[in-house]
Parts: C-alpha cells; sequence; structure tokens
C-alpha cells in the first residue's frame, strides 16, 4: 500500500501537467451516451463531440456537410437526396454507409426514442446505393436538413453486435454507457455523475482545428465551486458563470468570460381560455381582453430589468425568436416601448384596475428567473394590477401549467430547428393534440390566420415567400399580444485565459473548437 | 430478554414502514419527473404514455407497496435519469461517503477530545481562550459558508489542495477509495475539515465541560493530596470518567456526519450518496430517492436498535420494565 502511494506521488510529481489535457465543468451531467434516447441539451451538446450527423452547425450556426457531403431536393419536393462522404470510419474501425443512416433512422425515429418528433414529417427513408440515401417526407419541407443537425448516425453492426438496437431509457443498454460514434473524439472512459474522458480520434476524417491530447468533462453543480475550481486551475472551462461574478472575473488576469446571447427568448404567456382556471386562482378571462395583454407589454420595463438584474448582459426581445435565427422578422424588430401612463390607460379602458392576477414563474429554470418575475411584479403593480407572485422549482411549474393554474406565466423558448417556424407550431398555434400542434400554448391563444398560415410556411420552398408568410405571423402575434417577448437570454461562459474557443448560440461547447495556448 | 429484542425489532420495522409512506406521500410534491424526461418536443399523448408506464398514475399507497414488494426482494428499480439499477449506482456513491464521514469522524474525536483536554487544564491560558473563542465559529458559521470559505483560501488563494472532487481513486473491484493516491488524499483534506469541524467543536465543549466539572471531584482531590502526577491525574482519573457522557454523543452524531454530508458534499462536488440525492430531487428521480431515504433510515433505526440492545445489556432495569 505505502509504496503505491509513493509511486502515485512520484508520478505526480514527475508528470509535467500538459496544457493540452482540458477539464471543462457543466452544471448537468449528460444522462446517457445515447443520442437518440434522449432529447436534451446537456446530452446532444455533450454528444455532439462524439458523434456526428448527415449534417452538422459551423460556428455561426449555419449548416454545413458533415457525413453527408451534399444533398438536394429531389421530385419537386418530394424529399431529399444525401450523398454520403466515403471513406469515413467509427471510433470501432467499422466503415460508415447508408444501411448505418438506415438503422440511425429507425432507431432514432422508433417509439421508444426521444427524438422521433423530429421524423414527423418523414414517410420513408430509402437507401439508394451504398453512399446516396433519399429520405422522403410527406409533404415538401424546405427546412429538414435544418432540423437533422442532432440527428446522430450510429453504427448498425455495433449497436446490434452489443443488443443495443434500440434505445432503452428505462432500463439502460450498452449504449448507454459507450459510445461509438465517427465524430472528432472518442469517449475511453464514463463514470456518470463523475467524470467522462475524451480522446481525440486519430482517423477522424475532418482536419482537427483543435490541439487537445485529452478532455475530461466534470459535473459540478454548485456555481461558487464551478468558480472556485476555474480561479485555481483545476479546470479550464465552465458553463454557465453567474450572472452577478461577471464582472469580478473580467478584473482577473488568468481567466475570460466569453459572453454571447442565446437562442432563447424569455416571455411572458397569458390564460386565454374560456373561464377561470380549474383551482379558481386568479381572474377569468381577464386576458381574452388584448388591450389588457397590451397593458402588460407596456407596464414592463425591459431595458430595466436587463440593466439591474442581468447587469446589462441580455437583449431586449421583439419576438418568439432571436435575430441570430432563421426566419426572424427584420420586419417586426421594434420590441413594446414602455409606457406607463398608456398601460394604464388601456387598463382603465378595459375596466381591469386592480384586477386579481396570478403570476406564476420558476426559480431554477432560466437565469435569475425569479427575481425578474419579482421585478415584474413590481411594475405590473405599479400599472394598477394586483398581482400576486407563486415562484416554483421547474419540476413543480409544468404541471401547475398544464394544469392551468394560473392567469400569466413565465417561459423561455429555444427553438430547437433554429428557426422561426419553430416556435410558431409550438408556442402560437391553436392546441391539438391530435396533429401535434401548441404543445406548449398553456394559455390556448388562437388565431384563425396563423393556424392557416403554419402549413403553409413548412412546406414552402420558395425563401421569400416563406419569409413574407413569417413576417405576417410575427405582425399577427405583435399585434395581438399573444405573448410578450421579454429579452432573449444571455450566455456566459468562463475559462482560463490561454484557452480559445467558439461560443455558439446554442450553447453547446465543442471540443473540436478549443485550443489551449 | 428475546422477548424485549424481538419487540424491539418489530418496532424498527414499524418505524422502516411509517418513513416510506411518509417519503412517498411527499414525492408528489418535489415535482414530476415526466418533464425532466421528455424533451421539448413531447406531446400530451408521451406523457401520459411515461406516466403510465412508469406507474406515476397510481395513488401512492399503491407505488409505495409496489415498491416495498420489489425492495424486500433486493430490487430497488431504476433511476428515472441514470436508466441503471439504483443499487448499483448506490454502491457506486457508497464509498465516497463512508470515507468523508470516517476520516471527518476521526478528526472530530481525536482533535476535539485534545483540545477539550487542554483548554480544560489550562483554564486560564492564553491559547484555550484563544480556542474557545475560534471554536464559537465552528458552531456558529453554516457548514456551506464553511465549505466556500475553505475553498477560497486554500484553493484559489494559495493554490495548495483542489476545489472540488475526490482525486484520483483506486478501484479495488468491490470499493473504490482515495485514500491510496496522494490526490485523493489531498482532495479529502477540505471536505473533512468542512463536515468534521461542527462535531469537532461538539465534542471539544463536551468534554470541556465535564474534564472541568470531574477536576472538581472529592477524588480528584485526594489523588492530588496523595502526591500523584499531574498526568496521572489527568488522563488516568479524571479523563477516563469524562468520557462515558462523551462516548453516546459521539454515537449518537456518526448519524448526523451522514445526514449532513449532503451540504458538504454538494460544496465539494464529493461524488458521494448526499450529492446523488441532491441530484436525484432536482430531477424528481423517484427510485433514487426512495431508495436513499430508506437505506439513511435503516442506518439510523439499526444503530438505535444496538444502542437500546446494548442498554438492557448494561441495565438490567429496561428488561423488566420494557
Amino acid at each position: 500500500m505505502k509504496r503505491l502511494t509513493t509511486a502515485a506521488l512520484m508520478g505526480a510529481l514527475a508528470m509535467p501537467v500538459s496544457a493540452e489535457e482540458f477539464k471543462f465543468a457543466v452544471t448537468t451531467d449528460p444522462q446517457t451516451m445515447d443520442p437518440h434516447a434522449v432529447n436534451s441539451a446537456p446530452v446532444l451538446g455533450f454528444l455532439n463531440n462524439v458523434y456526428e450527423g448527415l449534417v452538422r452547425r459551423g460556428k455561426d450556426m449555419t449548416i454545413e456537410p458533415a457525413l453527408a457531403t451534399s444533398w438536394e431536393t429531389i421530385d419537386g419536393g418530394a424529399g431529399w437526396r444525401f450523398k454520403l462522404r466515403e471513406g469515413v470510419t467509427f471510433h470501432d474501425g467499422s466503415e460508415f454507409n447508408a444501411d448505418d443512416v438506415i438503422f440511425s433512422y429507425q432507431r432514432a425515429s422508433d417509439e421508444s426514442s426521444d427524438t422521433r418528433s423530429w421524423f414527423a414529417p418523414v414517410s420513408d427513408v430509402v437507401k439508394v446505393d451504398d453512399y446516396t440515401v433519399d429520405v422522403m417526407t410527406t409533404a415538401p419541407n424546405p427546412i429538414f436538413p435544418d432540423s437533422i443537425a442532432n440527428w446522430m448516425i450510429m453504427d448498425s453492426g455495433w449497436a446490434e453486435a452489443n443488443d443495443a438496437a434500440l434505445p432503452d431509457k428505462e432500463a439502460g443498454n450498452y449504449a448507454t454507457l459507450n459510445a461509438n460514434g465517427t465524430g472528432a473524439f472518442r469517449v475511453t472512459a464514463r463514470e456518470p455523475g463523475l467524470r467522462t474522458v475524451l480522446e481525440p480520434f486519430d482517423s477522424w476524417w475532418d482536419e482537427a482545428e483543435h490541439n487537445l491530447t485529452s478532455a475530461e468533462l466534470v459535473p459540478i453543480q454548485n456555481p461558487a465551486t464551478a468558480l472556485a475550481a476555474l480561479l485555481s486551475g483545476d479546470v479550464d472551462f465552465i458553463n454557465p458563470v453567474p450572472i452577478q461574478d461577471v464582472a469580478r472575473l473580467q478584473g482577473n488576469p488568468d481567466v475570460k468570460v466569453i459572453q454571447g446571447i442565446e437562442a432563447r427568448v424569455i416571455m411572458l404567456g397569458f390564460d386565454q381560455k374560456e373561464g377561470a382556471s380549474e383551482t379558481g386562482q386568479g381572474s377569468s378571462d381577464l386576458f381574452k381582453d388584448a388591450r389588457v395583454r397590451e397593458a402588460v407589454a407596456k407596464a414592463v420595463n425591459v431595458p430595466a430589468i436587463l440593466q439591474t438584474i442581468m447587469r446589462g448582459n441580455a437583449e431586449v426581445a421583439s419576438q418568439l425568436v432571436s435575430p441570430a435565427m432563421r426566419g426572424y422578422s427584420a420586419a417586426n424588430a421594434d420590441p413594446y416601448a414602455f409606457d406607463l401612463d398608456g398601460a394604464k390607460a388601456l387598463l382603465a379602458e378595459a375596466g381591469a384596475e386592480g384586477a386579481e392576477v396570478s403570476f406564476k414563474c420558476s426559480n431554477n429554470r432560466y437565469l435569475n428567473d425569479e427575481s425578474v418575475c419579482q421585478a415584474i411584479t413590481a411594475m405590473l403593480t405599479q400599472a394598477g394590477l394586483n398581482v400576486t407572485l407563486d415562484a416554483m422549482p421547474v419540476q413543480n411549474y409544468w404541471p401547475e401549467l398544464r394544469a392551468d393554474n394560473f392567469d400569466m406565466y413565465l417561459l423561455g423558448w429555444s427553438p430547437g430547428t433554429f428557426d422561426a417556424e419553430h416556435p410558431v407550431r409550438f408556442l402560437a398555434s391553436t392546441p391539438n393534440e391530435e396533429k401535434k400542434l401548441g404543445s406548449w400554448n398553456f394559455g390556448g391563444y388562437s388565431n384563425a390566420r396563423v393556424d392557416e398560415l403554419l402549413p403553409l410556411i413548412q412546406s414552402e420552398i420558395d425563401e421569400p415567400k416563406r419569409q413574407a408568410m413569417l413576417d405576417e405571423v410575427a405582425g399577427i402575434l405583435q399585434d395581438e399580444v399573444a405573448y410578450v417577448p421579454l429579452y432573449v437570454q444571455p450566455l456566459v461562459w468562463g475559462a482560463r485565459s490561454n484557452v480559445e474557443l467558439t461560443q455558439r448560440p446554442d450553447n453547446f461547447f465543442l471540443l473540436r473548437w478549443v485550443t489551449v495556448n | 430478554m428475546l422477548s424485549y429484542i424481538v419487540r424491539r425489532i418489530a418496532q424498527s420495522a414499524l418505524v422502516l414502514f411509517v418513513v416510506g409512506l411518509v417519503a412517498f406521500s411527499m414525492f408528489r410534491f418535489v415535482g414530476d419527473p415526466i418533464d425532466n424526461m421528455l424533451g421539448q418536443e413531447r406531446t400530451m399523448e408521451d406523457v401520459e404514455r411515461l406516466r403510465a408506464q412508469l406507474g406515476l398514475d397510481q395513488p401512492f399507497p399503491v407505488q409505495y407497496v409496489k415498491f416495498l414488494q420489489e425492495a424486500v426482494q433486493g430490487n430497488f428499480g431504476v433511476s428515472f435519469r441514470q436508466g441503471r439499477p439504483v443499487a448499483e449506482i448506490l454502491a457506486e456513491r457508497a464509498p465516497a461517503t463512508l470515507e468523508l464521514a470516517l476520516v471527518s469522524a476521526i478528526f472530530a474525536v481525536v482533535l476535539g477530545i485534545a483540545l477539550g483536554v487542554f483548554t480544560a487544564i489550562k483554564r486560564d491560558g492564553f491559547a484555550a481562550n484563544f480556542i474557545m473563542s475560534a471554536s464559537l465559529i465552528g458552531v456558529s458559521l453554516p457548514t456551506f459558508l464553511i465549505g466556500i470559505l475553505l475553498i477560497y483560501v486554500f484553493s484559489v488563494e494559495l493554490g495548495w489542495l483542489p476545489s472540488f472532487g475526490r482525486g484520483e481513486v483506486v478501484d479495488l473491484g468491490w470499493w473504490n477509495t482515495g485514500l491510496l493516491t496522494a490526490s485523493g488524499l489531498k482532495a479529502l483534506i477540505l471536505p473533512a475539515i468542512t463536515l468534521g469541524l461542527y462535531q469537532m467543536t461538539l465534542i471539544m465543549r463536551l468534554v470541556r465541560s465535564e474534564m472541568l466539572e470531574v477536576l472538581r471531584q472529592d477524588y480528584v482531590r485526594f489523588a492530588r493530596a496523595r502526591g500523584l502526577s499531574d498526568r496521572t491525574i489527568n488522563f488516568r482519573h479524571a479523563l477516563k470518567n469524562t468520557m462515558v457522557p462523551v462516548i453516546t454523543i459521539i454515537g449518537l452524531q456518526l448519524g448526523a456526519i451522514i445526514a449532513f454530508a449532503i451540504i458538504t458534499e454538494t460544496v465539494f462536488q464529493w461524488p458521494g450518496l448526499g450529492l446523488l440525492f441532491i441530484n436525484a430531487i432536482q430531477f424528481v428521480d423517484i427510485p433514487v430517492m426512495a431508495a436513499y431515504l430508506m437505506m439513511i433510515s435503516v442506518i439510523f433505526v439499526t444503530i438505535n436498535l444496538a444502542v437500546d440492545i446494548l442498554y438492557a445489556f448494561i441495565d438490567p432495569r429496561l428488561r423488566v420494565s420494557a
């Protein structure tokens, strides 16, 4: 035993700490290594280092070739043809071809997979030859390649040999703990909740931009601990940095802060259904009146909230998506202006002065969400509404929204496809279980023209026409105050000052762009 | 005697049953795991399907009975979050917590008794007064703050010790230990101090007051009159008689160390059971929460049962009256 200790000590002394051994901390450990089991940002963000899709997103979020070298629509929009890259191997050495794509489609669109909604518009995937695949869609689908950047390809032989042909989220299987992708890094050790070690994949098809010899992911939940680990050099990167510590880090020459805005827009939603909520909380039908919603929009001083609570780290939002998204409506770029007197006048006109409002808010889902809600409550009180704020952890929050126990609520939305059509489908469509529309439209906002435009937007190949329809929808939502967009959530990463990296608005941290000097 | 023990065991089983029942009735208020398990693009249909699949649509007594049926067969279910058997996860995490608890218990007992004796003997010395004042910090500062403070001083400012984690771990197959590597030992220092500080000050203050009490006793005065050396009086006679209540407290505090480990483990990202439990709460991982709570209550009930039975051996009056 003693010898072992001495040997370990000697080893630690003799081995100079190599700069290229990169350690990065995240708040949430990716819960699985299976790219098709769970549709969550920590998992997909991490696995993007290990697995690859047919297409991938570049530093500026544009779609670029990955396992497919080119793609085109076929038969006037009946589907998409992907030409696959030849000579690509998986980490275990087996070759990549069309069979793996078909297999990954079946696996990722299976009942047991969380990612199957990505394939809702797909009717079939057909192998043309070993390096050509046709994806047939039920209707023309112009943004299909954009929507599958996170659909990762798994080796069919490996999955079948290890009895992992289908994802098993409940009981787990071989692919839960092991990975075999084509990506720039391969998983060499995986201890759930403790650490996950990656090493560069020598036979990667693309040229490596990074200079890492190994990378280790460690989950650190407590933000103060993560910050201390970064300051002491125990880790080279943390995400996120608490907003209130940004100024302190900026004054420290050993570390740097990388700031940007995320794809996530934070907004207020309203109960616009008939009748009171199930529990009778709040006033019934108050927010069915668009004037009251507009009064809220005018009464909330978003720049002031960003100045104080976000310390100037966020941007005011004008619509349901941020300017970085495809299909953002430049024609509707003006946010609601703060106008307290106008808000009071509107409330008086609607006869809603002093009305009871039950305001629900999460307290651990978005950056400083509870403080933001408190500020909003104070602002609305000033305008003459009688607001009761109820903030709760996110695991209690969604059931509360589903049960319709609110008049007004806070919501953040990050479009999975990075396209403006996404929030229209989930937040602005009239809820329709059968068509899978409006599944996050808790308030029941409904507009016939929006419902009519959505399928047209989804199948319009012509870019200007599509944008015109998206502009129309954005205009309707703004005029009717369907939601009150507040701000685009900031992204704040911290790194040692010798680290060069790229920050993407989807909050994915990709090791292939990391260099350590 | 036997009937006493049997009755004690039956009572313990009842306590365990009630603890589990209360725990299960509380899980509904922790939140809903479904949204964490399904992505943004889930439909209501998915939500209902998964809820039925996990049995969460059942009333909690039904869920509890199901859990008990499985648990008595040694099956604690599968973690909602990790998709792995809970028993496997607990076994993986237990060594970290037990090593930390053991080291901080040793730290608390050894240093607590030593300082307690010292401050009792040199009652009016400057050092003793200083230690007594400083010990107020240990009693009054919350664990969380002490941990952050230690990290700030020893990791961030001085750079001597790691700020988080368990360092290099050696896997012995049935146990993983951080006690065999330099980085593992270094990583243990700050969390062990953080976790043991409160117990240390408690033991120190208790030893001191007990010792002062004993030193006033007649037999100590007589021993002194007999011309025995200070050393013999202090350690052979006084300390021995001080230890009786101290040992009782130490026994009771052992459970508390494991329970307090939750906070210390969160601050230091110590990969033990406490951190696992906090994680489980955040993700409403009901199988992990249930198994952890049952395990902790089994530990507490077992300690109490052992103490009760020991008392019965020591004190025959208990056997009759019970």
